[in-house]
C-alpha cells in the first residue's frame, strides 16, 4: 500500500476547483477581478517574542508597526512591542525557526511555529481600502497607512494583524487573526467586498507572498 | 466613543480596550499587613475627576498602561510615563 502523506487543512473551506498542492487542501480558483481574496493560511507562520532592543530585535530589524521582505523572501512583521510574526513559503518553517534560534540574546526569546493555528488572509486590489473602511476603524489612506505598515487592530469586531505589503505597486493587505474565526474573518471581508465585485482567488505560492529583490 | 491614546499604538476606539483599574502601587506581599493587602485588592478611590488609571489595549498590542481620565466628563489624556504600569 503507498505510504499517505498527511494533508493540512485551512479553516477556511477552500472554494471549487479544490486541490492538493504544498501538502494542504487548496482552492485552484483563478479570477481576473480587480479585487481578489485569496487564503493565504498555507503561508508558514513564526510567532517570535524577544526584548524590544535585544540581539533577536536588531538581528530582524524591523520595529513594532513595520514589515519588510528580508533577503530570503520571509516578510518580517513588527507585530507587537517585542513581537514579530515571520511569514514564509509553504515547508520553510524548520529553516526560518532555526535562523531565529541561532541569534544570540540576553533575555528569554520564544519561537513558536503558529502555521496551523493561525488563519491568514490576503485582499489585493485598489479598492481594498474601501472595504476595510467598512470594516476597521484605521485610516487607510497612504499617508497614514503607507506600503509596509503594521498593527492590530479590530477588524469585523474581530483581533487581527492588519500588514500593508503591495504587490507589484498594487494595493495589497495581509489579514492575520486565530484559526478558529478564520472562516469568519474571511465571509465578513468577503461580504464586505461584494459591492466592489471582489472574487476569490485560490492559494499560489507566488502570489501570497512577495519575492524578495 | 471615546479614543483612548495607547502609548504603543495611537489613539484607538475605547471598544479596543479593557479598563484594568486605578493605578496604585502593589504593595510587597511578603511585607504588607492583611489590612492593606485588602486595601489594595478592594478598595477604590473612585474621584469625581482627574484620576490615573491602568488599561489594557486587548485588541491590539497587549499591553498594559496609564492613563489620566476625568470620571465626569470621561475626557482622556495620555499620563507621563505611560508605558509603564
Ligand atoms: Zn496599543
Amino acid at each position: 500500500m503507498a505510504e499517505r502523506a498527511p494533508i493540512a487543512r485551512s479553516p477556511i473551506s477552500p472554494a471549487p476547483p479544490v486541490t492538493v498542492e504544498y501538502g494542504w487542501e487548496i482552492s485552484a480558483r483563478r479570477t481576473s477581478a480587480d479585487l481578489r481574496i485569496m487564503d493565504c493560511t498555507p503561508l508558514v507562520k513564526i510567532l517570535v517574542r524577544a526584548s524590544i532592543d535585544g540581539g533577536v530585535a536588531r538581528a530582524l530589524e524591523v520595529p513594532f508597526g513595520r514589515a519588510a521582505c528580508d533577503e530570503r523572501g520571509v516578510l518580517v512583521v513588527g507585530s507587537g512591542p517585542g513581537e514579530w510574526l515571520l511569514l514564509a513559503p509553504p515547508g520553510a518553517g524548520t529553516e526560518t525557526v532555526r535562523r531565529v534560534e541561532e541569534v544570540r540574546d540576553r533575555e528569554i526569546v520564544s519561537i513558536l511555529d503558529v502555521t496551523h493555528g493561525r488563519a491568514l488572509v490576503r485582499i489585493s486590489g485598489e479598492e481594498a481600502v474601501d472595504l476595510l473602511a467598512k470594516v476597521c476603524g484605521i485610516d487607510f489612506s497612504d499617508e497614514v497607512t503607507p506600503d509596509g505598515t503594521a498593527f492590530r487592530s479590530s477588524v469585523a469586531k474581530l483581533t487581527t494583524d492588519v500588514v500593508r505589503d503591495d504587490q507589484d505597486g498594487v494595493r495589497s493587505y495581509l489579514l492575520h487573526c486565530e484559526r478558529s474565526f478564520g472562516q469568519y474573518l474571511f465571509d465578513s471581508l468577503h461580504d464586505a467586498g461584494d459591492e466592489f465585485g471582489i472574487e476569490i482567488e485560490g492559494f499560489a505560492g507566488s502570489k501570497a507572498l512577495s519575492q524578495p529583490g | 466613543m471615546i479614543l483612548i491614546p495607547c502609548p504603543w499604538c495611537g489613539p484607538r476606539n475605547v471598544s479596543e480596550f479593557r479598563y484594568a483599574d486605578e493605578a496604585k502601587v502593589r504593595p510587597d506581599p511578603n511585607a504588607t499587613t492583611p489590612e492593606r493587602w485588602r486595601t489594595y485588592l478592594y478598595m477604590r478611590d473612585n474621584p469625581a475627576g482627574w484620576t490615573t488609571e491602568k488599561w489594557f489595549h486587548r485588541a491590539g498590542c497587549r499591553r498594559y498602561f496609564t492613563l489620566e481620565r476625568d470620571t465626569v466628563s470621561n475626557a482622556v489624556r495620555a499620563a507621563e510615563a505611560s508605558r509603564e504600569v
